[in-house]
């Protein structure tokens, strides 16, 4: 049987997870590290890289390195205008279109760029199960979470990208409601729950009701423009304006005057480094510039100054807070559990005021960075397996309207309604015999359609001929459980159904999504070929090293002496100086041909070495045990 | 009776699963949130008893766990938690409740947007002299009056409107009670008529207050 995984798709890392006999665990590479940098770049060959590989190359090579791209899913050029600037990579698209992100000579959509850091997961997954044993090692569905105020474009877009990645996509379902999942395995609540989630990008605080099982949404709401980012930007803009001053940002200039993207990115990573350590220590130094920039910036912060910086952060998260509350008819002190999730709770001042708040501790059991995959794994079982111990019921954050008369927003589906949810509206004509109107719908809490966000127009035809305001046109609208929407409509007095095509404002139609998925399997041909390349020349140093070890190590004259052949050492420094040679062609086979002649080449040497420190190694302890 | 498309048997109107092949069935088209919830049409609704009933069946239909079924339950499973979830948030509220029963019942406005804006003849006197305060008030406002002065007058506007939503709710309750205790056809359809009287008053009253609320809280 195929693999179906749990994926928390971050701003800043990202994760993958999945049941193992009921239990939820998160996938870890070789060195037990859980989190995938959600950073991709393209080497100068075209090869992709993902993750901590690609998160090196920032400070190497930041032109051609995207990161944070969850910012862009679902949006339009034109949101992202002011923002664009903060980042190395190009931001492009056409006007009232979806964003293109350059990366290399190409320029992709954020669903193409987080479906490289999808396939990153899905590989390591895939690795992961093959290392166990499995038979059939492929994982081919998964439940993806998203912020649980992101709107139908941006859970299109996240849904699209799972798609282009090869993923069949179960479920979409919002991370505080995957984190509540994750806590309720442990202990059987009942009561109300408030999830605080503070991430890279985003923030989402969710009330809940457990009871019997079922994780009820009672509210949710967010800031999908709220995160550890922002902090960042803050301490880097701190720094930046230190070392505008000329003697100090002198060697970080480039020939220009101005600062090179990869000092900036040198400054992000310090600030962030930072950052970390205040979250255990009341000072730190951010320090800056190694050798290849001369002298280094460092710079005392304490913990006092950086809680004085992130006030306004933390304080816009109150609000939604309180909203949230207010929503769901509650006062703070009638929440019984309070959780956290994201990298950012980890912040003393955050917990704090979090606890302020609802006037208790929160959890922290489970880490915060690990929670949402191990709920989304946790839904991801529920939906494979048919388990019915526990349901979520969530929420749609936002409310789904349509444009009417005067620009006005005539709601039809209110937030915070559980989902599946419907909503029908009756339509008719203005003109006599027209058989097609036009539809556009918003979702947002706004009265006027320009303050709202446009989700799409519906171009509803095949409205049988009447004389003007004759026809009854009921379009249903239905969210589903990934609070997704879709729209049916027939007219009444004929029963005729009509067609409804749907141009997303800011998404990909579905002959988009197929053909990045046709050039994604062959993007990933040449990746796979990257990758071989660059594993055979590992291997070929590791060799050439070992090698050149044993011939340099002080017994060796000694052993050339005693115990190789004639000739010997001449033939293995030979096959070592043309491997060298061939490595850093692209000539995969090649370089394997050589490595396998050095291997063949040395055995005989790897032997007598060995049996020389096992025998070493006897003697020592016989003095020993004397 | 309808038949269940799995099988062919037969089903009552307000059965959820087929009860020869035990498949869920598609939704009615005359469906009514009530009978769905299997409660009886009536206006108080123990809140217990909502929530388990919503709770039990969502266990039941929620389209989680119909993800490996054929597409005709999957789109009855998708159907039905809507419509699940769309009746227990319409009934939870008791004012959700009154509307619904009148448009059940076939009394409510063929407008809604227009029937909330017409001042209903009941309160055309309370309108009046409210509408004559307030514009005093913003008078006196423009002028530049303390805040507090005309804080306090429109808060004793608000008194007269505040008292009438009391009674209204009163009134609305007792109706309610009276519309549950079952009374002959011909009082039945009186007292929905008054409970769509007093339901549309309830609801300009509401609006008078959130306006007064926002007069309130607008800086001088």
């Amino acid at each position: 049987m195929s693999h179906v995984v749990g994926i928390d798709l971050g701003t800043t890392n990202s994760l993958v997870a999945y049941v193992n006999d009921g239990v939820p665990v998160v996938i870890r590479d070789a060195s037990g590290d859980a989190l995938v940098p959600s950073v991709v770049s393209v080497g100068d060959a075209g090869a992709i890289h993902v993750g901590r590989e690609a998160q090196q190359r920032l400070l190497t090579d930041a032109r051609r390195t995207v990161y944070s791209v969850k910012r862009f899913m679902g949006k339009g050029r034109e949101d992202v205008a002011h923002e664009a600037e903060h980042f190395p990579f190009s931001v492009s698209g056409e006007t009232g279109g979806v964003v293109r992100i350059g990366l290399g000579d190409k320029a992709f959509t954020p669903p193409e760029i987080s479906a490289f850091v999808l396939r990153e997961l899905k590989q390591r997954a895939e690795a992961f199960f093959a290392e166990q044993g499995e038979f059939d090692n492929e994982v081919d569905r998964a439940v993806i979470t998203v912020p649980a105020y992101f709107n139908d474009a941006q859970r299109t877009a996240t849904r699209d990208a799972g798609r282009i990645a090869g993923l069949e996509v179960l479920r979409i379902i919002n991370e505080p409601t995957a984190a509540s999942l994750a806590y309720g395995l442990d202990k059987r609540h009942t009561g109300l729950i408030a999830v605080y989630d503070l991430g890279g990008g985003t923030f989402d605080i969710s009330i809940l009701k457990v009871e019997d099982g079922v994780f009820q949404v009672l509210s949710t709401t967010g800031d999908t423009h709220l995160g550890g980012d922002d902090i960042d930007v803050l301490l880097m803009d701190t720094v930046l304006n230190e070392i505008s001053s000329d003697t100090v940002g002198r060697p970080f200039r480039a020939a220009d005057g101005g600062l090179t993207p990869e000092a900036v990115q040198e400054i992000r990573k310090a600030v962030i480094q930072a950052k970390w350590d205040l979250s255990d220590r009341e000072e730190t130094d951010i320090v800056i510039g190694g050798a290849s920039q001369g002298a280094p910036y460092k710079r005392p912060l304490t913990r006092v100054e950086f809680e004085r910086l992130i006030a306004p952060i933390v304080e816009r998260t109150l609000g939604p807070c309180r909203q949230a509350l207010a929503d769901a008819a509650l006062q703070a002190s009638q929440i019984d559990e309070v959780v956290l999730v994201g990298g950012s709770t980890r912040i003393p001042r955050v917990r704090q005021a979090v606890a302020e708040l609802f006037g208790k501790t929160p959890h922290s059991e489970l880490n915060p960075d690990e929670v949402v995959a191990l709920g989304a794994a946790v839904q991801a079982d529920i939906l494979v397996t048919g388990n019915r111990d526990m349901l979520l019921l969530d929420v749609t954050p936002l409310s789904l309207g349509i444009e009417t008369m005067g620009g006005v927003v005539s709601k039809i589906i209110m937030r915070n309604s559980t989902i599946p949810a419907t909503g029908s509206e009756m339509f008719t004509t203005g003109v006599d015999n027209q058989t097609a109107v036009d539809i556009h719908v918003l979702q947002g809490e706004r009265e006027l359609v320009d303050d709202n966000r446009s989700l799409a127009r519906f171009n509803l035809r095949g409205i049988p001929p009447m004389p003007a305001g004759l026809p009854r046109v009921q379009v249903q609208f239905q969210i589903d459980a990934n609070g997704i929407l879709s729209a049916t409509a027939r007219e009444l007095r004929t029963e005729v159904e009509q067609t409804i095509e749907v141009k997303p404002s800011y998404g990909l139609t579905d002959d988009e999504v197929e053909r990045m998925l046709l050039e994604s399997f062959e993007h990933a041909e040449s990746d796979i070929a990257a990758r071989l390349l660059i594993e055979a020349r590992n291997e070929a140093d590791s060799v050439i090293q070992a090698t050149e070890k044993s011939l340099h190590s002080p017994d060796f004259p000694e052993i050339e002496k005693t115990e190789l052949a004639a000739g010997e050492r001449q033939r293995i420094e030979s096959i070592v100086a043309g491997l060298k040679m061939v490595l850093n062609s692209s000539d995969r086979e090649t370089i394997q041909k050589w490595t396998q002649a050095l291997n063949d080449a040395t055995r005989h040497l790897a032997e007598v070495m060995m049996n020389r420190s096992v025998k070493a190694a006897l003697a020592g302890k016989n003095i020993d045990s004397m | 009776m309808q038949a269940c498309p799995s099988c062919g048997a037969g089903a009552p109107l307000d059965a959820h699963f087929c009860p020869q092949c035990t498949k869920i069935l598609p939704l009615p088209r005359r469906a009514d949130y009530f009978s769905f919830l299997g409660l009886p049409r009536k206006l108080n609704v123990e809140s217990s008893v909502l929530e388990e009933r919503f709770r039990t069946l969502s266990r039941q239909f929620h389209p989680d766990y119909f993800y490996n079924a054929p597409p005709a339950e999957r789109r009855a499973s998708l159907e039905r938690s809507s419509y699940l979830n769309d009746a227990y948030r319409t009934l939870k509220q008791p004012a959700g409740r009154i509307e619904y029963l009148l448009k059940l019942e076939g009394l409510a406005p063929d407008n809604p947007a227009e029937a909330s804006r017409k001042v209903p003849p009941a309160l055309l006197e309370e309108v009046f002299a409210l509408n004559e305060e307030l514009d005093e008030i913003r008078e006196e406002r423009a002028g530049g009056a303390p805040a507090e002065a005309w804080r306090a007058r429109l808060e004793r506007a608000r008194q007269p409107i505040e008292a009438k939503r009391v009674q209204h709710e009163a009134q609305l309750q007792e109706l309610a009670a009276r519309w549950d205790a079952g009374e002959s056809d011909g009082d039945r359809r009186a007292i929905l008529e008054a409970l769509r009287d007093r339901f549309l008053e309830r609801n300009y009253i509401a609006n008078l207050l959130a306006g007064i609320e926002r007069e309130l809280s607008t800086s001088p």
